[in-house]
């Protein structure tokens, strides 16, 4: 696929926000977003399926001014003529008459934009590069990754295929301060699930790497091996009794933490008292040795952005500091209703209102290998899988089902499964014991194993 | 995988959220690795469905005959066993009340077109949403990658075809209640909520419908076309007494016209039940953690048989050996009396299509009957492979997404049991009343589904509800524990979404009161 056929999106975008002035509208924003990429799958060696995909969308937010503030309505459609474009923002006007004003709504105006050098030494230090990889290419890819796997044991007993996927977002924003710029982002995967034995004894379990070039994704053996290698270790698993423990979340589930944190300090949650963490600002919710940090310029990361949804210029936001939250991530609107200055974490979809979310989110690791981590907590159990969706963001109630190994005498045993941890998300982050040296980098987050003591495990026996 | 959002969750669906483990940018929706990571989740959520409303300057529908003859006869290899067009136009609306306002209406228009070519075991899939000619045609080019041979079959011209018989309207559900009609009752659900009960901090209400018009054009050259409408409304609730907050939703819809939610009286029953369930959980205690009997009520507790047994019995992974159920048909899979049947051609419900995404007609298939197994639900390309007949389940979530076996409407048939009877029959353990979400890997069989409603009883009695606790279990051994079954079957009010491979379609559950001698209840309280 090729990177040359972009459009212009930051006219289309910058465009569409003149349109809706001319609708009537006292204040708008836009999006234009292009997507175009294959993806193609292999499975025992021989080709399932290529898709290609080549879409594109604009969605508008507007604003019209009434006596009781600003009202606002969204809308999007794939439908970029110029003639698409008036019927959007005539309809998107229309909208924001229905809508009821809110005078905390904020127009998309005057944000703290990037100035236009930052956007230049943005582009020269991020060029838009091609990703890498054409269809066969990412074909042979999958097709390598899929043998490392089945090559690696006798005991890989069927495969359900290896996926590999590149292509390009090309992003561009404009706002009716005058304000537009755009970017591209590229990006490659490579992913594969195998299964070992056979029947009611099956198990299976995956490997997957996401970077923005081909060059830097791991290689096609070590996602395969390591696909291989996690499902064969999980054979045999056996039910768990019901006991109160120390677990251990592997990175690949210790993400799932920083998304907990994330969703409970959004600022828009915390508003509408969404979040079990609304009274907690500059208050220890975490042992000291735990800082959480957001970067939007990262080596290592997939969430690079210079602007947020709403064109505010992004910085660096230590989020956790020494066990302590430092401040709720912010919009501009959650911002002006919690007194604070945004924190440039606008997130933005082609409709609807602006939500929250992070760059890159790293959880920085100790000095600690994991074998002391496990030397330390003796008695445990690793969890390797998380199930389900048993967490309560007002509460912070948690209970989900799992997946893992038993850890003995500091060290990791025997597979286990079929059984539940439960706690409170409150409970657990300030139960943590212990978190390793292991960073790992999951697209856009970074953490390294995580241990909680105190948590309660329902199992079977 | 199935879920019911509550109106918080709907707003982590847009893609302003953060999803840390996946797609790490705002804007791009990246399917790919989620393949893999994500499993098959049931949601009980509609909102964030493809929908459309308005008319299209340039609209997919307009692409002139001629051009998608010359698309087919250029993308089909004589050696195809399979090929077809999906043009799609879909509008959505949606209203969201929050803190006593209507302040977020939005809209989508979206329209483009797949082409799809199969052979064997394999298939190529491209679509587009620009309809310049070179465009489409790139597309028909791309689907055909897969080709081993130049050869192209016969040219052959478009039949339109009549579909059959309608489970649904075919008007737009939007059309007979304006967005001023629909602010209007969002605005009544939060005075009713608010003066239900003084504890009452929030309320979210949303209501949002989806039009959708498909035409599939086969190899054979026929031409079927559908007006699918979907509605959905939710209503959920914070409630705080002494420093403690709690949560509670509701929500119903289904396949007909939005002033049903009026004429039904179904936004006050939704939100008496969202109040109901928040002051509820106010006095919940922990839950117990460890191995017991559950009684579950009827309706969307049938999320236990989408997880348990539904993704593992659809034909891909049958086919492919990967389900836990793969070599069991003519087995016992369940206990005595357990029948469990998934029909996509229901009535108005939320699961229901008058035909498939393949353009199969919609029935009733039996998956379990009296215990044993005896049919998987399949799309056309699996059922091919396996020798057997499609059974009208082959879905895609729009045209730019691949075809797989899907659930409709699945729910389990009534028994002979009196649902009092069977709760007194509990000596010690829970009574699950509602769900959020659940979640199976099909390999190993096992599942969770998580309770929003449910009490601990003792010696047939309740005590008290418990907190939201993950109920876990096998999927081949579960319904063999199911020692009663109640009369009362009930489907769910409309509010499930299934996902699998990244792909979301609107599905149906349904269940009557049952037990099951033993699962796992993830409870804190040892």
């Amino acid at each position: 696929m090729s990177t040359s056929k972009q459009p212009c999106i930051k006219e289309l975008s910058y465009k569409l926000v003149e349109f809706a002035k001319q609708s009537g509208a006292s204040h708008a924003d836009a999006l234009a977003i292009v997507d175009t990429g294959e993806s193609i799958d292999v499975r025992h060696g021989q080709l399932e399926s290529i898709e290609r995909e080549d879409s594109r969308g604009v969605g508008l937010r507007a604003f019209v001014q009434t006596q009781q503030g600003l009202a606002f309505a969204s809308a999007s459609t794939s439908d970029v003529s110029d003639t698409g474009l008036k019927q959007l923002a005539k309809q998107v006007v229309d909208m924001a008459n229905i809508s009821e004003p809110d005078p905390d709504s904020i127009a998309p105006e005057g944000a703290n934009h990037p100035s236009h050098e930052d956007i230049q030494a943005w582009e020269v230090k991020y060029p838009t590069q091609h990703h890498g990889w054409d269809t066969h290419q990412a074909k042979e890819a999958a097709l390598a990754c899929e043998h490392a796997a089945l090559a690696y044991s006798n005991d890989i007993s069927n495969s359900e295929g290896a996926s590999a996927s590149f292509g390009e977002t090309a992003v561009a924003y404009a706002a009716s301060d005058g304000f537009a710029a755009d970017y591209t982002r590229t990006s490659c995967s490579l992913s594969l699930s195998v299964i070992a034995g056979k029947d009611e004894s099956m198990q299976r379990d995956y490997a997957y790497d996401r970077a923005r070039l081909a060059t830097t994704l791991a290689s096609p053996e070590s996602i395969g091996e390591e696909a291989a290698q996690r499902t064969l270790r999980r054979q045999g698993a056996a039910p768990l009794h019901s006991h109160n423990t120390t677990i251990i979340f592997e990175p690949r589930i210790a993400t799932s933490i920083l998304g907990h944190l994330i969703s409970a300090i959004n600022g828009r949650n915390v508003l509408q008292k969404q979040s079990f963490l609304t009274d907690t600002i500059q208050q220890p919710i975490f042992p000291d040795f735990i800082h959480i940090s957001d970067k939007p310029e990262h080596e290592h990361g997939m969430g690079n952005r210079l602007f947020d949804g709403e064109g505010t210029h992004c910085k660096p936001m230590n989020i956790i500091e020494s066990g302590v939250l430092t401040g709720f991530l912010t919009d501009r609107y959650a911002a002006k209703r919690l007194g604070t200055t945004p924190t440039g974490h606008a997130r933005r979809g082609l409709t609807g209102d602006t939500g929250i979310g992070t760059s890159n989110l790293i959880l920085k690791p100790s000095d600690v290998s994991v074998q002391a981590m496990l030397q330390d907590i003796g008695e445990g159990v690793l969890i390797t899988e998380l199930m389900g969706f048993g967490v309560n963001g007002v509460t912070g109630d948690y209970s989900r089902g799992a997946a893992g190994f038993l850890i003995e005498k500091g060290q990791i045993t025997s597979p286990v499964q079929g059984f539940t941890i439960a706690g409170n998300l409150k409970d657990m982050f300030a139960n943590i014991s212990h978190i390793g040296d292991d960073l790992t980098w999951f697209g856009a987050s970074a953490v390294p194993s995580i241990a909680i003591a105190n948590m309660m495990i329902a199992g079977e026996k | 995988m199935l879920r019911f959002f509550d109106s918080k969750e709907m707003k982590d669906l847009k893609p302003t959220n953060n999803i840390i483990t996946q797609a790490p940018t705002t804007y791009s929706v990246n399917q790919l690795s989620q393949r893999i990571h994500t499993y098959f989740v049931l949601k009980l959520d509609a909102t964030f469905l493809p929908s459309k409303m308005r008319p299209m300057s340039t609209s997919i529908l307009s692409i002139a005959p001629e051009t998608l003859t010359k698309m087919l006869n250029t993308m089909i290899p004589s050696d195809a066993d399979d090929a077809d067009l999906y043009l799609q136009h879909s509008t959505s609306e949606s209203l969201s009340l929050e803190e006593g306002r209507v302040k977020h209406v939005s809209a989508s228009t979206s329209q483009g077109i797949g082409a799809r070519v199969i052979k064997g075991e394999v298939s190529g899939h491209a679509y587009t949403d620009r309809f310049e000619t070179s465009a489409l045609m790139d597309a028909a080019q791309a689907s055909r990658a897969i080709a081993e041979s130049g050869k192209m079959r016969a040219p052959l011209a478009i039949q339109p075809q009549a579909c059959q018989h309608q489970h649904y309207t075919t008007v737009n559900p939007m059309q007979h209640m304006d967005m001023g009609a629909r602010k209007a009752l969002l605005e009544k659900i939060d005075q009713l909520a608010r003066s239900i009960d003084s504890r009452v901090q929030q309320v979210f209400a949303n209501i949002s419908a989806s039009f959708s018009d498909i035409h599939i054009i086969r190899m054979d050259g026929i031409h079927l076309s559908d007006q699918r409408p979907l509605v959905r409304l939710n209503v959920s609730v914070v409630v705080e007494e002494g420093g403690q907050r709690e949560t509670g939703s509701a929500g119903g819809g289904g396949r007909f016209d939005l002033t049903r939610l009026i004429e039904t009286n179904q936004a006050e029953q939704l939100t008496r039940e969202a109040v109901r369930i928040a002051l509820l959980n106010l006095d919940a205690k922990a839950a117990p953690a460890g191995l017991m009997p559950v009684v579950l009520g009827s309706g969307w507790p049938g999320i236990l048989l989408h997880e348990a047994i539904g993704h593992g019995l659809e034909g891909d992974f049958n086919r492919k050996g990967t389900s836990v159920f793969a070599g069991k048909m003519g087995k016992a899979i369940a206990a005595q009396g357990v029948t469990v049947v998934d029909d996509g051609s229901i009535q108005d419900r939320r699961g229901s299509l008058n035909f498939d995404d393949e353009g199969i007609t919609t029935q009733r298939n039996v998956l379990i009957e009296d215990g044993i197994l005896v049919g998987y639900m399949q799309d056309k390309q699996n059922a091919r492979l396996m020798g057997v007949a499609p059974t009208g389940n082959g879905r895609r979530e729009s045209y730019a997404d691949p075809i797989q076996p899907r659930m409709t409407n699945t729910f389990m048939l009534a028994g002979k049991d009196n649902p009092s009877d069977i709760l007194a029959s509990l000596d010690e353990g829970i009574y699950a009343v509602n769900f959020g979400g659940g979640q199976v890997d099909i390999t190993s069989g096992k599942f969770v589904f998580t309770t929003s409603e449910a009490y601990y009883v003792k010696h047939g009695k309740i005590q008290y509800p418990v907190k939201g606790a993950t109920l876990a279990g096998m999927g081949h051994e579960v319904l063999q524990k199911v020692s009663m079954i109640g009369d009362d079957l009930q489907l769910d009010p409309g509010v499930g979404t299934c996902g699998k491979g990244g792909q979301s379609v609107p599905v149906g559950v349904g269940m009557p009161t049952i037990r099951v001698d033993a699962l796992t209840v993830g409870g804190t309280q040892a």
